[in-house]
């Protein structure tokens, strides 16, 4: 449930977060990032940056082109506007995944804890719609739900120190794809041989807040035919536009 | 058109203004910890005040000059030396082809600054030249430099003269400054004597400091309800506390997002302070209001436009 009016959160002299709600639910996603669109869109003068996140949207300004109280009355105005349909059609982004062996190094592990078979777990997995709230933390990983509640799962009890750029992984009723070698939490179930940040491209990130993900089960041969396109800077992923 | 690396320091990185409009993807601004003393170098040579040029970290490195240019060294209080004779800090000279700058150790403050003439010309990185670190992004290749780099120059712009900044406008980076800060975005999720602690105590930097968050300890600020909070946006300067009760401030290279309680945040234009406090050294955290803050950035900006005499 959304607040009945925003919170408008004071994060220095330069920032407010306008914060919606105070739970993780795809209609307040929606309202945030068309609070967002609405920015970008009327071009409002002294708001320099947005970053969009589950559930609030931190909004940067120029003090010296728009005081507090008028940036303030301007976003309660906009959050009054911001609904989902404002949006433009989201994106479908279809993301190639091997899943087991050693690219989903914990498959197993991570079936056996949910009392499920390996081939049953890829299939709930890979069956699901995803929705990218917000992309963030580390550059271009996406934070997801999606899943069928029988994946939901408790995180690691001990947390990786590094897990390879590209896993897929689960944890809670989250999903997410680690865009760079990193520490994790989450149950790695396969690896995408696609980059979700690749600082040498000239638009270095796959994903972006408000896309959907589809992921596609690969064997092991596809994946390293991809990887090789990839490294060759000839992969395109598929992405569609739909309501 | 170029400088040679001969050392490169510790760690010493290309930086410009920073890339802005690419949070919401998750790639920070980077740029200059301490972004007045870099415009300031910039100034002094006569450079836009976002061309791109050095950030030092406690010890400088030393460069050969492959032609004639102006410089000028901000920031640290560090021995800075051409050819061996010592030259002067905030303020520009030539430095002629084949001579050898050397900035030293910092004996005060931790980041200094080298503006060159026509700035480096490293390659545009999604409009910036700024590194950064975790993302391989920018710079020399996304990395520090390292010796025997071979830092291209742009060609010279502006009007090159002597010029230094006023006596009474350098700033002294030695004993416990006192740094104002905002409450919120979540400073309801801390107790009275948290909030409290927060502005009576003072709080040691720690060696673990980086460009991505600058750590302290101190007494302990405690929350009301645990430490966790549905992840958003990290702002720059923001004072994330976790389980420890202690308080780290999120800088240029940060994380855009997390999930710990942020009780307040420091003011844009203290986060330079910031970045020059020593591991070791204490600081303050004053409490002031978004209103005395947006007076002091107006001040400060008009004071930062006079600095040079």
């Amino acid at each position: 449930m959304s607040y009945p009016e925003p919170r408008l959160l004071p994060c220095g002299d330069l920032a407010v977060s306008v914060e919606l709600a105070d739970e993780i639910d795809r209609e307040v996603n929606a309202r945030v990032l068309a609070l967002e669109y609405l920015i970008q869109q009327k071009g409002i003068a002294g708001i320099t940056e947005t970053l969009p996140t589950y559930r609030s949207l931190l909004v940067y300004y120029d003090p010296a082109v728009i005081g507090a109280d008028e940036l303030h009355a301007t976003l309660r105005a906009l959050v009054a506007e911001a609904r989902p349909e404002v949006l433009p059609p989201a994106r479908t982004v279809e993301v190639p995944c091997g899943y087991g062996g050693e690219l989903g190094f914990e498959l197993e592990a991570a079936a056996g804890k949910l009392g499920l078979a390996p081939e049953e777990m890829v299939r709930l997995h890979a069956g699901a719609d995803y929705h990218v709230y917000f992309v963030g933390f580390t550059p271009g990983l996406p934070y997801m739900t999606g899943m069928p509640e029988r994946l939901n799962i408790p995180r690691l009890e001990n947390p990786r120190t590094k897990t390879p750029a590209g896993s897929v992984a689960i944890g809670g009723v989250q999903c997410c794809i680690y865009s760079v070698e990193s520490p994790g939490g989450f149950w790695v179930l396969g690896r995408t041989p696609v980059r979700l940040y690749d600082p040498a491209a000239a638009d270095p990130i796959l994903l972006r807040a408000g896309d959907r993900v589809r992921f596609r089960p690969v064997a092991r041969a596809e994946y390293d035919a991809i990887a090789a396109e990839v490294a060759a800077g000839q992969f395109r992923p598929r992405v569609t536009e739909a309501r | 058109m170029s400088v040679r690396v001969i050392d490169a320091g510790p760690l010493t990185t290309v930086q410009d203004l920073g890339r802005a409009g690419h949070l919401r993807v998750g790639i920070p601004p980077s740029g200059p910890v301490d972004k007045d003393a870099f415009v300031l170098a910039n100034r002094l040579v006569g450079n836009p005040e976002g061309a791109a040029g050095l950030e030092c970290t406690l010890t400088g490195p030393r460069l050969e000059f492959g032609d004639a240019r102006w410089v000028a060294v901000t920031g640290a209080e560090t021995p800075v030396t051409l050819d061996g004779a010592e030259m002067p800090r905030w303020a520009s000279f030539p430095v002629r082809a084949g001579g050898v700058l050397k900035i030293g150790a910092a004996r005060a403050g931790v980041r200094a600054y080298l503006a060159i003439s026509g700035g480096l010309a490293t390659p545009l990185v999604l409009g910036s030249r700024a590194t950064y670190l975790r993302g391989a992004l920018g710079g020399i290749a996304g990395r520090a430099i390292r010796r025997d780099d071979v830092l291209p120059l742009g060609a010279p712009t502006g009007h090159a003269v002597e010029r230094r900044v006023r006596t009474e406008r350098i700033p002294a980076y030695g004993g416990e400054p006192e740094v104002a800060t905002i409450l919120g975005p979540q400073a309801d999720r801390f107790t009275p004597a948290g909030i409290a602690a927060l502005f009576e105590g003072s709080y040691e930097m720690l060696p673990q400091s980086d460009r991505m968050g600058a750590r302290f300890r101190g007494p302990r600020i405690e929350h009301t309800r645990g430490h966790d909070i549905i992840s958003d946006g990290i702002p720059l300067g923001g004072i994330q506390v976790i389980g420890d009760g202690q308080p780290i401030v999120l800088l240029v290279d940060r994380q855009t997002a997390g999930g710990y309680t942020k009780i307040g945040t420091v003011c844009s234009y203290e986060v330079g302070r910031i970045g020059q406090v020593k591991p070791g050294q204490r600081l303050r955290f004053k409490h002031v209001d978004v209103a005395e803050a947006h007076a002091v950035l107006a001040a400060r900006r008009a004071a930062l436009s006079s600095a040079i005499a």
